[in-house]
């Protein structure tokens, strides 16, 4: 599904350069639940920034479904990006002056779907979150881990063919964080593709596939065979 | 989306209750004072608008000549011969009416009597203004010669209905007539105002003498429509010679002037308008645009300065999807929803002071809420201000990047924002300062040039009109009061002596020239004792006195008049007075008689006993004011019963002459404290944010043992270097401006460096206990609260 090659990015801040990506060469399966870890600074999170096209490299090549990304305009990625691709974060990031109900809207708003079937789209989402007597409530009203599968919820309304996670447990309690991780390995199960940046190991044991970087580089790969085979 | 934005817009101002009431207290008073002075220019822009064809009616002005055929000055008064003679002359001229304002005049209904503004005109005026007959018609209402048009609110008074048709009232106390129309009360802002009309046939039938048309009474006004497509300049041509070409000894040109303009261009140099009143509009609309700008300002800092809590939601909106369009939209759409609510509050602002405002400046405004033309501006003014207001944050905050904002917790908002945050404070305080600076002028000059010795002794002297019996009573007017004990001595004269009434030219003495008779002199007609009820100090001579019979044909003069007769001798000297010969019998110091801040003109107080007016009394001072008045009125009664009696204080009429610049006054007083007062509360708001954004930096500097007073002095300071800098650039520029208003004025007050110091001093301690309170707050907050905060 996702062909990267020789990916290059440097963060310059007046006289300092930071090379965050130097050359990296991955791919990623259709279906696929890869995670991403590496020490703070190795360029986890610029990788997965450039993955969800919320971040330009300076140079490498980046193919999704065989269609190069990195060529495209600013409009052309945001509506890319806005069709295929949904995001979850560390921090939830969702809208405070927003509903639980409109806060996953928003992005079917965005990708222009009519009212009746936004409202059936967000309806069944939330039923299967099971945040159904939470619709109304403001984020802050939420616990972290019912914010957290309200942000998943949000990233999967749009039926996206990539989720990419970034720290999705970072803020949140043990028990909580094991609800999320079961929640996405739950989808992946149902068919979406996720790539996932992290610190824990906890969290990656739950994936198929891990992925070491540093300095930018990636230095190796492992295959999690008690997931792989099921994928296989 | 639209539905999402409203109710995110909704929300958030509901959610930050401070900064919303900030900028909604701010934007509505912004509004009000704008939408109040807009109303004001409007008012001043639609006099005279009142006609059939605007564009098409013209006053009829005389610019008067010297010698050599050069323009000296432009009168808006016109002869009696010229409206005739226009319309059998000029095909192009559609309807001309002669208009004699006659000022106020005594009407009844039966016992019931009032005095209210009356006016004579040709019929044709119903022709050229478009007055709203509620009875009647224009066709009929001014045919007979003894009828009379009156308006609503009079024939509510009079009769107590407006179904007053066909009935009859009595007129100065001479002549029933009968009314042929009612009309509904004309506005305020119209040259030619009266309570009631009456044909000009009556005016000839009453005054014979304006039956002969004259070439050199320039006591009327004549107003004329023109047939459409009729090009002014080259009827101006034509007219130029009119009054000449009918009477060899009238020199003066006539022109036409658009009427609609002439209240705002009324100043004219060679016989063309350069300018008028229209500058103070000007200055009027700087200043509501002004206002409402510092509101705007407001609206931009708290916005930007929000920024950091809003980042959050603009990262996350582009992360799903959102374009930036959609996101200036949406910010945008807040701005509009705010001004929206700030217009609601303005307007019940504006009718809270329109009531005052009106007071003060004499006009009759009030927002007329079936006029589509006021909702449609309205309209215009919210939707420019939420626009102006809303831009600059909709295209900052809609420009961030996500990664940047999600990727970092702490969001610092660019160098950049900070500047121009800055520059918009700092511009903000400029046009606060100068026109709180230009507010003190204009108060120390009003203080300086009501401070100049007037005179005369302006304490218990009073006037009252001369009219009716009092004209052939008046000697015995004279003995009755002074034996009553309540005046120690009056006189009759043409004019009030507290402003300027008349002037005339062609005066020649010993050794004048030619040109000397285009020399302009104010006169006064009176009779004996004015130098002793007035108590001007005379310098040589005497008064009028009846010991001389020679008195019947004696002046005095002032300082001046003397002074540019350049007479060395005056007393005892011929002078050719209206063409009859006049001795010199005294010369008085000048005294105040026009603008208190210029310069007095030449003065001419000539013996004339059947040019009377008014009847000026020196009140008794063994006597209380109101003794005095009531003993008056009932001496005067008596002998013109028909008259009410109307006493007026000579130092009120004195007072009004400042009217102008109080007015500007108060309304740079009432504009410069309002700025001062939306900029602090933007500064409130902004301090607020930064505060509040320092809190960590604020709990970690105590724990190292920081003190309050330190705090507060860090905190503070940023604000006040803002403040300072807006001292250092308005300081010089109010200078300018002020000392080039006071140029206007002969004898004028400075700029001292006392103002510009209590100005500088003032703002800044404002600017200081605007901050200082935030400061405080922060500074004394428990560092531990500060460092949970994140």
């Amino acid at each position: 599904m996702i062909k990267i090659e020789n990916l290059e990015k440097v963060y310059k801040t007046e006289e300092i350069e930071t090379t965050a990506l130097n050359g990296i060469n991955m791919h990623v399966k259709t279906g696929e639940f890869v995670s991403i870890m590496g020490p703070s600074g190795c360029g986890k999170s610029t990788l997965l920034n450039v993955m969800g096209l919320l971040d330009k490299p300076e140079s490498g090549s980046y193919k999704f479904l065989e269609t190069e990304l990195l060529t495209m305009n600013d409009k052309q990625r945001s509506n890319f990006r806005k069709q295929n691709m949904g995001f979850v974060f560390q921090n939830f990031n969702l809208i405070d002056e927003l509903t639980v109900f409109e806060n996953i809207e928003l992005p079917l708003i965005y990708n222009k779907v009519p009212a009746t079937e936004r409202k059936r789209l967000v309806n069944e989402i939330i039923e299967r979150m099971n945040i159904v007597n939470r619709s109304g409530h403001f984020p802050q009203q939420l616990s972290g881990g019912q914010q957290q599968r309200v942000a998943v919820a949000r990233a999967l309304v749009t039926k996206p063919k990539l989720v990419l996670a970034d720290e999705p447990t970072g803020n949140l309690d043990s028990s909580h964080g094991n609800e999320v991780m079961e929640l996405l390995c739950e989808l992946n199960e149902q068919g979406t593709t996720i790539v996932m940046v992290t610190h824990s190991s906890h969290d990656a044991s739950f994936s198929n596939r891990i992925i070491n970087l540093k300095d930018g580089h990636v230095i190796s790969e492992k295959i999690n065979k008690s997931r792989t085979e099921e994928l296989i | 989306m639209f539905k999402l934005n409203f109710k995110i817009a909704l929300r958030n101002i509901w959610k930050n209750k401070t900064s919303s009431l900030i900028n909604i207290s701010g934007l509505a008073i912004g509004l009000a004072a704008c939408l109040l002075l807009l109303l004001y220019v409007a008012y001043e822009w639609n006099f005279d608008g009142q006609t059939f064809d605007p564009s098409n009616t013209y006053k009829v002005l005389i610019n008067n000549v010297d010698a050599n055929k050069k323009i000296t000055n432009t009168w808006q008064a016109s002869t009696n011969a010229i409206a005739p003679l226009f319309k059998s002359e000029y095909p192009e001229v559609n309807a001309a009416a002669r208009i004699d304002g006659a000022g106020m005049k005594l009407i009844a209904n039966g016992r019931k009597s009032l005095k209210r503004t009356a006016c004579f005109a040709d019929p044709d005026i119903l022709n050229i203004f478009d007055y709203n007959f509620t009875a009647g018609d224009a066709k009929s209402a001014m045919v007979a010669p003894n009828s009379i048009i009156i308006t609503e609110s009079t024939a509510k008074d009079l009769f107590g209905t407006t179904d007053v048709l066909n009935r009859s009232v009595h007129f100065d106390d001479k002549i029933d007539l009968k009314i042929t129309g009612v009309i509904k009360d004309l506005p305020k802002n119209t040259s030619v105002f009266f309570d009631f009309l009456m044909p000009w046939s009556l005016d000839e039938a009453l005054t014979p003498w304006i039956k002969t048309p004259s070439w050199g009474n320039f006591n009327y006004n004549t107003v004329v429509r023109m047939n459409p497509g009729t090009d002014p300049e080259k009827f101006n041509l034509g007219i130029k010679g009119f009054m000449h070409r009918h009477n060899q000894y009238a020199d003066g040109q006539l022109m036409i002037f658009p009427l609609n303009k002439l209240h705002l261009y009324d100043t004219f140099l060679n016989g063309a308008s350069i300018g008028g009143k229209i500058e103070q509009l000007r200055l009027f609309m700087g200043l509501a645009i002004g206002i409402l700008l510092i509101a705007c300002i407001n609206f931009m800092n708290m916005a930007t300065a929000k920024s950091e809590k809003r980042a959050k939601e603009v990262g996350i909106k582009k992360t799903i999807g959102a374009t930036r369009s959609s996101l200036i939209s949406q910010f945008l759409m807040e701005s509009l929803v705010l001004t929206l609510l700030s217009a609601v509050l303005a307007i019940v602002l504006i009718e809270l002071c329109i009531p005052v405002f009106n007071n003060l400046l004499d006009t009759s405004l009030k927002i007329n809420y079936s006029n589509i033309a006021i909702w449609l501006s309205l309209f215009v003014v919210v939707l420019l201000t939420g626009l102006i207001s809303g831009s600059y944050p909709a295209f900052y905050l809609s420009s961030f990047n996500p990664v940047q904002i999600l990727r970092k917790r702490t969001f610092r908002s660019g160098l950049i924002s900070i500047n121009l945050r800055q520059v918009l404070v700092v511009g903000q305080f400029c046009f606060a300062i100068i026109l709180i600076i230009s507010t003190i002028v204009i108060y120390k000059q009003i203080q300086f040039i009501k401070n100049r010795p007037i005179g005369y002794d302006i304490n218990t002297l009073v006037q009252m009109p001369q009219e009716g019996e009092l004209y052939g009573k008046f000697d015995l007017l004279k003995e009755r009061l002074l034996r009553s004990g309540a005046v120690t001595s009056l006189y009759q004269s043409s004019g009030t002596i507290a402003n300027h009434t008349s002037s005339f030219s062609g005066m020649e003495w010993k050794g004048s020239t030619e040109a000397d008779k285009s020399i302009d002199f104010s006169q006064i007609a009176a009779t004996y004792d004015f130098i002793q009820t007035t108590g001007l100090k005379l310098i040589a001579g005497r008064d009028f006195s009846k010991n001389f019979a020679s008195d019947s044909a004696a002046l005095l003069l002032n300082a001046t008049a003397v002074k540019l007769m350049n007479l060395a001798d005056p007393i005892g000297q011929p002078v050719m007075y209206h063409g009859n010969k006049f001795t010199v019998v005294g010369v008085f110091q000048d005294f105040i008689q026009d603008a208190p801040g210029s310069k007095e003109s030449p003065l001419v107080v000539a013996f004339t006993k059947g040019w009377g007016g008014v009847v000026t009394m020196r009140l008794n001072t063994a006597n209380t004011v109101a003794e005095n008045l009531a003993t008056i009125e009932k001496v005067v009664k008596d002998i013109n019963p028909a008259y009410p009696v109307e006493l007026t204080f000579v130092d009120q009429l004195y007072a009004a002459k400042l009217k102008a610049q109080r007015v500007l006054a108060i309304l740079s007083n009432l504009f410069g404290g309002l700025a001062i007062f939306i900029s602090c509360l933007g500064l409130f708001g902004l301090a607020a944010y930064n505060a509040e954004q320092r809190t960590k930096e604020i709990g970690v500097r105590k724990i190292l043992g920081a003190s309050v007073s330190s705090l507060m002095q860090l905190l503070s300071f940023s604000f006040l270097k803002m403040v300072g800098f807006a001292i250092i650039i308005s300081v010089p520029i109010a200078t300018y401006l002020m000392n080039n208003w006071l140029k206007g004025f002969d004898f004028h007050t400075n700029v001292s460096w006392i103002i510009i110091l209590g100005t500088a001093l003032g703002t800044l301690a404002i600017a200081l206990l605007t901050v200082s309170f935030q400061a405080y707050k922060a500074a004394n907050a428990n560092p531990v609260d500060a460092l949970k905060y994140e």
